[in-house]
C-alpha cells in the first residue's frame, strides 16, 4: 500500500529525518513509536506531501507520488489527521467535516458519507452546528477524525491521536480505529505511549533522532528491554 | 443647535462613507486574514477602478450597467496579477516582505497614474438619473444615494453567502484560520489567497466608481488614504472577521462624518487626524477590536 | 572588550577620514555637490535610525516622516531668531521649552527634537507594540497623518500649510556627518551588546525568545524610541539646512524613500542604510535632469517603487545584505526543504 525508501527531510539544513523506509500492507495498522522530536510528525507530514523530502522515495499503490502535490494525494485516497487535531475553531463542526471532503465531488455520497461519520460519531451530530473551537478535547479528537475519513481515505495517517486524552477515552478512541480499519482502511499511526498503540498495531517501527532504531511485531518489540525500558516504562 | 433633519442627513452621509469602508475594508480582511498582510495596493485599485469608468464610460461612452461589469472584472484581473506575479513568489518568506512588496506596488501605482492622467483632479459627472434629487421633510438625498447603498449592501450579502454557504468560501476562511490545517484537507491554497485577491480587487475597483460618483470628484492619490482608512476600519471591527469589517467601515464611516458634523467647523481639518486618533484608541482599550477574536499566536 | 576597543579606535579612524574628507570637499566641491552631500548624509541618518526598528528589531514602522517633522519643527522653533518671531506671529514657546525670549543654540536645539520624537515614540509605541502582527505598520503611518494635520492646523506654532522659511542655516557638512557617525556609532553599540542580541533573538523567533526569558516590550519600545530618537535628529539637520518647512514635505513619501533606502541598501546591516541612502539619490540627482527636461513628474518614484519589488523579489537581502536562512513555512506544495 505505502511504501517510503530512504527519506530524508531537513528543516533548512538540518535533517530531522534520515533514511527512513518503512511499508505499510494493506489493511494493516502500523504505529509508528518516538519520543519527542524523533522525527515523527515530519515522516508524516512529508508522506502528505506538506513536507518536501530532500531524498528518498514514497510510493502508495505501487506509484511514486514523492513530487506530488498534497491534494493531489488526498485525491489519491491519503489523509492526515494532524498532531493536536488542527480543528478549524472559528468554523462549525459540520464545516469541518465538509472541507474533510473538499477534494471530492458528487454532492450525495458526501452527504452519505456525513451521515455514515455522524453514525460512528453521534455526538458530532448532536453538535454540528456548534462551533468546533468550543467542543471538549475528545469531541475534537472526534471531529478531527471524522473529518479524516470525509476524504474517504484509504490510507489514513493518525498523528498522536491519544494526545492529552483521558486513559478511558483512549481506549474508546483506539475502538473507533479499529471500527475503521474494519471497514478496509489502511491506518499508519504515531504514538509516544507504546502501550496503547502497540496494543492495537500489526507492526511498528521506532524512531530515535529522526532514524529507524528498530521495527518489528509489537509482542516482538514489547518483548526487548530497550523498548521496556524507554517506552513501556517498564 | 441640534436638529433631526441635520442630523439625519449627516447620518446618511456617515451611512455612505461606511459602506464605501465597509466594502474595502472586505476585501482587506480575507487577505490580512490569510496572509497577513496589510495590503497597501488595495488602495491602489480604488485609484484605477475609478479612472478605470471614467474613461470606459465618460469618455468612450460605454453604457453604465456594462462599465461596471467591466469595472469588476478589470479589478479583479488586476488583483489576481498581483497576486500570481509578485506576492505568490514572496510566500513563506517573512511576513514583512509582503508588506514592503505592496508598498511598492501601491507607490508605482499612484505615480503611474500621475504621469499618465496628470496630477490635477478630474469631475466625475454622474449620469443625470444617478443624480436626481429627493426632497422631504427630514432628509435630502440624490438616486446616486440610494444606488451607493442598496448597491453596497447587496454586495455585502452576497459575499457573506459566498463565505458561509460555498465550498470555496468555507475553504477561505478555514485558510484563514490555519493555513497548514487547510493545505492538509486537499484545500489548493494559492487558489484560495488568488479568490480573495480578485475578489476583494474586484469589489475595490467598484467602489472606487462609488467614490467618484458621491464626490464628484477623482484623483490619483485618491486611493492613499482611503484604502489605509479600510484597514483602520478593519481593525476597528477586529481583524480577520468579515461580520468585523463591516461594521468597523460603518463605525468608521460615522464617526468620520458626524464627528466633523458637530463639531466647530475649525475641526473639519482635523478629519483625518480623528480616523486616526480612533484608531489608536481602539489599539489602546480593545486592540481584538469590536467583534473580533483575540489573534493566535502564529508560530 | 579588547575587541569593543579596537573597534572605537575604528570609529575614531573613520570619524577622522570623514571630517578630512568634508573639509576637501569643502574646498574643491561646488556648491551643487555639496548640497547633494549633506543631503545624503542627513538620509543617511534617517535611514540608519529607521534600520535599528525595522531592520534589527523587525518591527516595522512607517512612522518616520512624522519622527523628522517633529524634530524640525522643535529644534526650528527653539532656534528661530527673536525679532523675527514677532513678525512671523510666531509661538509663545512653552516655558519648558526655555519660553518666547529664549533662544537656543544648536546643539541642543536639535537635541531637543530628538527628545520630543523619543517622547512621541514611547506614547505611540506604549499601546501598539504589545500586539503582534503589523499594527505598528499602520499606527504609525497613521501618526504620520495626525502630525501633519497638526502641523497644518496649529497656526499659532507651525503658521500652517505654508510653514515657516527663514530657519537659520546652522547645518553643513561637518555637523552632519559628525551626527551620521553619532548615530552609526550608538546604534552599532546598541547592536553589538547584549541588549541587541536579545532584540535580533526576538526578530528572528518571539516565541522562543520568551522561553528564553527575553521581554520583548521593552526591547521593541527602546529600538522604536532610539531610532525615533535620531530621525528627530535628521529632521532638525533638514529643517536647518534647506532653511524653510513645510507640512506636506512630512508626508508619507518621505517615510517611503527612507524605506526604500533600507531595503536596497540591506536590512539589518551596517552598511546598508547608508549604501541604499547614497545610491538612490544619486539616482535622483542623476536623473532629475532628465526628469525636468521631459517633464514627467512622478518619474523617479515610479523607479523607486520599481525598484524596491525588484529587490524584494529577486534580493531581498538588499545590495550588501548576505542571505540568511529564512525558514520557510509550505505553501502550495512548494518548499523549501
Ligand atoms: N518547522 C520546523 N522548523 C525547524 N525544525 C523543525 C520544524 N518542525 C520540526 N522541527 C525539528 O525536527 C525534529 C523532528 O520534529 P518532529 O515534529 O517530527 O518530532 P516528533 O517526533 O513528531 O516529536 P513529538 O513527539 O514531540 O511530536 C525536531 O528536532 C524538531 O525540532
Ligand atoms: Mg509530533
Amino acid at each position: 500500500m505505502l511504501k517510503v525508501e530512504n527519506l530524508t527531510v531537513k528543516y533548512g539544513v538540518i535533517p530531522a529525518v534520515m533514511n527512513v523506509s518503512l511499508t505499510v500492507g494493506r489493511g494493516q495498522i502500523v504505529a509508528i513509536l518516538g519520543a519527542n522530536g524523533a522525527g515523527k510528525t515530519t515522516t508524516l507530514k512529508a508522506i502528505m506531501g506538506v513536507l518536501r523530502p530532500a531524498s528518498g522515495q514514497i510510493s502508495y499503490q505501487g506509484e511514486d507520488i514523492t513530487h506530488m502535490s498534497p491534494s493531489n494525494r488526498v485525491r489519491k485516497g491519503i489523509a492526515l489527521v494532524p498532531e493536536g487535531r488542527g480543528i478549524f475553531n472559528r468554523l462549525t463542526v459540520e464545516e469541518n467535516l465538509l472541507l474533510g471532503a473538499y477534494s471530492r465531488s458528487g454532492n450525495d455520497v458526501i452527504m452519505k458519507d456525513l451521515k455514515e461519520v455522524y453514525a460512528l460519531f453521534p455526538r458530532l451530530e448532536e453538535r454540528k452546528k456548534q462551533i468546533a473551537g468550543t467542543l471538549s478535547g475528545g469531541e475534537q479528537q472526534m471531529l478531527a477524525l471524522g473529518r479524516g475519513l470525509m476524504s474517504k481515505p484509504q490510507l489514513l495517517l493518525l498523528d498522536e491521536p491519544s494526545l492529552g486524552l483521558a486513559p478511558l477515552v483512549v481506549r474508546e478512541l483506539y475502538a473507533t480505529i479499529s471500527r475503521i480499519r474494519e471497514q478496509g482502511v489502511t491506518i499508519l499511526l504515531v504514538e509516544q505511549s507504546a502501550a496503547v498503540a502497540l496494543g492495537a498495531s500489526d507492526y511498528a517501527y521506532v524512531l530515535e533522532s529522526g532514524s529507524l532504531k528498530l521495527s518489528g511485531k509489537p509482542e516482538e518489540l514489547k518483548s526487548l528491554e530497550d523498548v521496556k525500558r524507554v517506552y513501556l516504562g517498564g | 443647535m441640534f436638529s433631526w433633519s441635520y442630523f439625519l442627513q449627516q447620518t446618511m452621509n456617515g451611512v455612505i462613507l461606511g459602506c464605501i469602508y465597509a466594502l474595502l475594508a472586505l476585501g482587506m480582511t480575507v487577505v490580512y486574514g490569510i496572509l497577513r498582510l496589510i495590503n497597501f495596493a488595495h488602495g491602489a485599485l480604488i485609484t484605477v477602478g475609478a479612472f478605470f469608468v471614467y474613461f470606459i464610460f465618460f469618455r468612450a461612452g460605454i453604457n453604465l450597467a456594462a462599465s461596471l461589469l467591466l469595472v469588476l472584472g478589470f479589478g479583479g484581473l488586476m488583483g489576481l496579477l498581483l497576486d500570481v506575479i509578485a506576492y505568490r513568489k514572496l510566500r513563506g518568506g517573512p511576513e514583512v516582505a509582503l508588506l514592503i512588496t505592496s508598498l511598492g506596488f501601491y507607490t508605482f501605482v499612484e505615480n503611474f497614474m500621475k504621469m499618465v492622467v496628470s496630477p490635477q483632479p478630474y469631475s466625475f459627472k454622474t449620469p443625470a438619473y444617478l443624480a436626481v434629487m429627493y426632497k422631504t421633510s427630514l432628509l435630502t438625498f440624490r438616486s446616486i444615494d440610494v444606488f451607493i447603498i442598496v448597491s453596497s449592501l447587496l454586495i455585502m450579502f452576497i459575499f457573506n453567502l459566498f463565505v458561509k454557504k460555498t465550498r470555496m468560501g468555507i475553504a477561505m476562511r478555514a485558510t484563514a484560520e490555519n493555513l497548514e490545517v487547510a493545505h492538509l484537507m486537499g484545500i489548493e491554497v494559492n487558489r484560495v489567497i488568488a479568490l480573495a485577491f480578485a475578489l476583494g480587487s474586484a469589489i475595490a475597483a467598484f467602489t472606487g466608481f462609488l467614490w467618484g460618483a458621491k464626490y464628484g470628484q477623482i484623483a490619483y492619490d485618491m486611493g492613499f488614504l482611503t484604502g489605509v482608512k479600510a484597514f483602520v476600519a478593519v481593525v476597528v471591527g477586529g481583524v480577520g472577521s468579515i461580520p468585523g469589517a463591516m461594521v468597523g467601515g460603518f463605525v468608521l464611516g460615522l464617526a468620520e462624518i458626524l464627528s466633523i458634523a458637530f463639531l466647530p467647523t475649525r475641526f473639519a481639518e482635523y478629519r483625518d487626524g480623528i480616523v486616526f486618533g480612533i484608531l489608536i484608541l481602539v489599539l489602546l482599550l480593545r486592540p481584538s477590536g469590536l467583534m473580533g477574536v483575540k489573534e493566535e499566536v502564529r508560530v | 572588550m579588547k575587541q569593543g576597543i579596537r573597534a572605537e579606535w575604528y570609529f575614531l579612524l573613520g570619524g577622522l577620514l570623514l571630517f578630512g574628507g568634508a573639509f576637501l570637499a569643502t574646498q574643491f566641491l561646488n556648491r551643487y555637490l555639496l548640497y547633494i552631500l549633506v543631503l545624503m548624509g542627513i538620509y543617511s541618518i534617517a535611514t540608519v535610525s529607521l534600520n535599528l526598528t525595522n531592520g534589527y528589531a523587525g518591527l516595522f514602522s512607517l512612522g518616520h516622516a512624522a519622527f523628522m517633522a517633529i524634530g524640525a519643527y522643535t529644534s526650528t522653533l527653539l532656534t528661530f531668531p527673536l525679532a523675527l518671531r514677532e513678525a512671523y506671529e510666531l509661538p509663545m514657546l512653552p516655558a519648558f521649552l526655555g519660553g518666547p525670549n529664549f533662544v537656543w543654540p544648536f546643539f541642543p536645539a536639535i537635541c531637543m527634537g530628538g527628545v520630543l520624537a523619543s517622547v512621541a515614540a514611547l506614547l505611540i509605541g506604549a499601546p501598539v507594540l504589545r500586539l503582534r502582527g503589523h499594527y505598528l505598520s499602520v499606527a504609525s503611518l497613521g501618526f504620520v497623518v495626525i502630525v501633519t494635520t497638526l502641523a497644518k492646523t496649529m497656526k499659532g506654532l507651525t503658521r500652517g500649510p505654508m510653514g515657516i522659511s527663514a530657519i537659520p542655516s546652522y547645518t553643513n557638512i561637518y555637523w552632519t556627518y559628525l551626527w551620521l557617525l553619532i548615530t552609526v556609532y550608538v546604534i552599532w553599540r546598541i547592536v553589538n551588546s547584549r541588549f541587541g542580541r536579545a532584540m535580533m533573538a526576538l526578530r528572528e523567533d518571539e516565541t522562543a525568545a520568551q522561553v528564553l526569558g527575553v521581554y520583548p516590550m521593552k526591547y521593541k519600545l527602546m529600538s522604536f524610541v532610539v531610532g525615533a530618537f535620531f530621525a528627530g535628529v535628521a529632521g532638525g539637520l533638514y529643517a536647518h539646512f534647506t532653511k524653510a518647512i513645510r507640512p506636506f514635505e512630512f508626508s508619507f513619501f518621505l517615510t517611503f524613500q527612507i524605506v526604500v533606502m533600507l531595503i536596497l541598501g540591506g536590512m539589518g546591516t551596517t552598511a546598508g542604510p547608508i549604501v541604499g541612502a547614497v545610491s538612490l539619490l544619486t539616482l535622483r540627482y542623476a536623473l532629475k535632469p532628465l526628469e525636468e527636461h521631459l517633464k514627467i513628474y512622478g518619474l523617479i518614484e515610479i523607479i523607486y517603487a520599481v525598484l524596491l519589488i525588484v529587490v524584494m523579489l529577486f534580493k531581498p537581502e538588499g545590495l550588501v545584505g548576505q542571505k540568511r536562512g529564512v525558514k520557510k513555512i509550505t505553501v502550495g506544495g512548494k518548499s523549501s526543504a
